[in-house]
């Protein structure tokens, strides 16, 4: 079965042969690596800068013209032993500290987490089609969100939805896993395929209470599409903990993850133990998915552009890959979600609209560049 | 399969004959020109109605109809003796034999099934009138129109000239009222994201009629509406739509979340939730919704 699997899918992703070369690399030539590492520092620095210097730009937009120097007055004022009164009103503070920062903050948690969930399905089952949602969490999300948005009682207040979207990501997650589980192993494909089918049945059951839930219908659409249109302090501080723990578990297991696109019965004879980094590396990123999504919505596109747009611009070790998917989807959703709250302002956009726009121009356009490197 | 493919074009044109002989033989038949512009002819006066939507029902009961009516949805709920009729149509979908079992001479349809139920009616050779008005005036030449349909002209007449009348009574108090004397109002169907109601709504109208300024006015239909732009625009009454039944989330939202809290009306407490039912369908009974929110906006002009 392993080495059946082994055959298509060195076939399918040439990913593996990169990956063995450097390896080897890292075995062989030490010099090299240490050159590597200070490239890694500097990438992944540099790319942070960025993110900030993102952050800075989006508070200072909006549906409300606010000025760049009231913007800053505002948000120095609230430093730490600074005294600063400014002209500004309270409304002006809180659409920018109790607003647009923590709304830029969450597209920045969520899109981490998207992001790096997504290289790490990639790499687990070493499918460049592998995206956060492949088995099952957005799709069980869906169902536990639309749940909550028809039921009539009002039990867990504004946090409903969010819990049961979280909890039916999970349950899905874990269903499509007892399902493929074979033995004391997870063939990758049987859990594609389980994944794939319980998705399609959850997302049957979903579409056909949308369809009968009369006036909730606007409001699960948007749900479906993501919007981060009411993005808090309490929703921050919920999810961040979840993904920052998510996030390092999945950083630890880079170098696992890296040998283990040899091959899986390879990595296992290079002592790498496959079945428990599977598990692992699976309920890490499931738990940075579904945390994601709880609140925000199910916004595609993100999982699976942000892994290929990295490997295509930083290669495809692991090591580099997983953090600079982090910083890359926090910088995408912060963009995209900006775009989605001024281009139509003083209405929106689901976020979702503006990351397949924003995303897919773009990743094409890098795949026609490098169209050897890619599948 | 085949068999119906050969029957569907055939009891077309036998539709198609019948009413061009009829046309030329009955000269008393009228014709109308329902909401989605469809010419409808009636030739006697309907004794068998079927509502296929929760508006419609309400419209046949103010016009003292109800004894004719043989079919409703099940989402039907006003006045309360329509959950005692058959119910033929749920929500999304209307179920044609029971249509057709019913053996209706006039079926009132909505705008939204006007491309799948309406066609499939037609063809089964059933008279389909179309009522979607999205506007009071609206609402007043649909009263009529089913009065003449019906033979219920008088009726029709006198509903519309009360409804008119009750109007004017809410426009009198309200017409005094200069810009800064007419609260900023802000609507809302669901908090996640906001969605409201801008300009060209039945809703901007309540809203206008009652003595409020709406501050989602500059937007179009039912559209979102950012969060900073509402606490920008500082609403001092925000209405909440119930939902079908159930007191709604975005109360329980708007009225906890900090976000909202720099609001006058949060601040001021003049957050309500009014009922979806009325507030949400296009009947007579919009212009209790008028009454409801005049009191709402201005408490001290409507006791």
């Amino acid at each position: 079965m392993n080495n059946q699997n082994s055959n298509w899918e060195q076939s399918e992703i040439p990913i593996n042969k990169e990956k063995e070369t450097a390896a080897n690399k890292t075995a062989r030539e030490l010099p090299v690596y240490s050159s590597r590492r200070l490239l890694h520092v500097v990438s992944i620095s540099g790319l942070l800068v960025v993110c900030v210097i993102i952050v800075i730009l989006a508070l200072t937009v909006g549906s409300v013209g606010i000025p760049f120097k009231t913007v800053w007055q505002i948000l120095i004022s609230h430093l730490p032993f600074v005294n600063l009164h400014g002209n500004w009103s309270a409304t002006k503070d809180m659409i920018i500290t109790g607003i647009r920062l923590p709304r830029i903050l969450m597209a920045g948690a969520v899109g981490m987490a998207l992001g790096t969930a997504g290289a790490t399905y990639q790499g687990l089952f070493r499918n460049p089609l592998a995206d956060p949602y492949l088995i099952g969490v957005a799709q069980g999300a869906a169902l536990g969100a639309v749940i909550g948005f028809i039921l009539p009682w009002k039990f867990g207040g504004n946090y409903l939805i969010p819990i049961l979207a979280f909890a039916g990501a999970v349950i899905a997650v874990t269903v499509v896993y007892l399902i493929a589980r074979v033995g004391k192993t997870i063939p990758t494909t049987t859990l594609i395929l389980a994944g794939v089918a319980i998705g399609s049945l959850l997302m049957a059951v979903s579409t056909y209470l949308t369809m009968i839930s009369a006036d909730k219908v606007h409001s699960i659409l948007s749900w479906f599409m993501g919007n981060f249109s009411n993005s808090s302090w309490d929703q921050l501080r919920i999810i961040s903990p979840y993904i920052a723990i998510g996030l390092v578990v999945i950083f630890l297991f880079a170098r696992p993850l890296n040998v283990m696109q040899l091959d899986e019965e390879q990595a296992q004879q290079l002592g790498v133990n496959v079945e428990r980094t599977k598990l692992i590396l699976l309920a890490a990123a499931t738990l940075i998915t579904a945390v994601a999504v709880c609140f925000v919505g199910t916004i595609g596109f993100v999982g699976i552009i942000v892994p290929h747009f990295v490997r295509l611009i930083w290669g495809p070790d692991h090591r580099l890959l997983l953090p600079l998917s982090a910083i890359t989807g926090a910088i995408l959703l912060i963009l995209a979600d900006t775009a989605s709250r001024t281009l139509i302002a003083p209405s929106e956009i689901p976020v979702g609209v503006i990351t397949a726009f924003l995303g897919t121009p773009f990743f094409l356009f890098l795949l026609r560049r490098n169209k050897k490197a890619v599948f | 399969m085949k068999l119906l493919s050969l029957l569907g074009p055939l009891s077309v044109i036998g539709i198609f004959g019948l009413t061009t002989c009829t046309q030329t033989s009955l000269p008393s038949s009228v014709t109308y020109v329902d909401d989605i512009g469809r010419t409808v002819q009636i030739n006697e006066i309907p004794q068998r109605i079927i509502s296929l939507s929760p508006n419609n029902t309400e419209m046949v009961y103010a016009l003292d109809l109800q004894d004719k009516l043989v079919g409703v949805t099940s989402y039907d709920n006003y006045p309360p003796e329509a959950k005692n009729k058959p119910v033929v149509s749920d929500f999304s979908t209307v179920d044609l034999e029971k249509i057709v079992d019913a053996n209706p001479d006039l079926v009132l349809a909505d705008s939204i099934q006007k491309n799948d139920t309406i066609p499939a009616l037609e063809k089964l050779g059933i008279t389909v009138y179309t009522m979607t008005p999205n506007n009071i005036d609206g609402i007043f030449n649909e009263i009529k129109a089913l009065g003449q349909i019906t033979g219920k002209t008088q009726a029709a007449d006198n509903l519309v000239s009360s409804l008119k009348t009750r109007i004017q009574a809410v426009a009198d108090k309200t017409a005094q009222l200069n810009d800064s004397q007419k609260p900023r109002v802000l609507f809302v169907t669901w908090h996640d994201p906001i969605w409201t109601a801008g300009s060209d709504t039945m809703i901007q109208y309540l809203i206008n009629e009652a003595g409020g300024t709406n501050i989602a006015s500059d937007l179009n239909g039912y559209a979102t509406i950012t969060l900073e732009s509402v606490i920008e625009r500082n609403p001092q009454v925000i209405v909440v739509m119930s939902s079908m039944g159930a007191q709604s989330a975005s109360l329980d939202f708007i009225k906890s979340n900090e976000q909202f809290q720099s609001t006058d009306a949060v601040k001021n407490g003049w957050v309500y939730e009014i009922d979806a039912d009325i507030f949400g369908r296009t009947t007579p009974r919009i212009v209790d919704g008028l009454e409801t929110l005049a009191k709402l906006v201005h408490p001290e002009l409507f006791k």
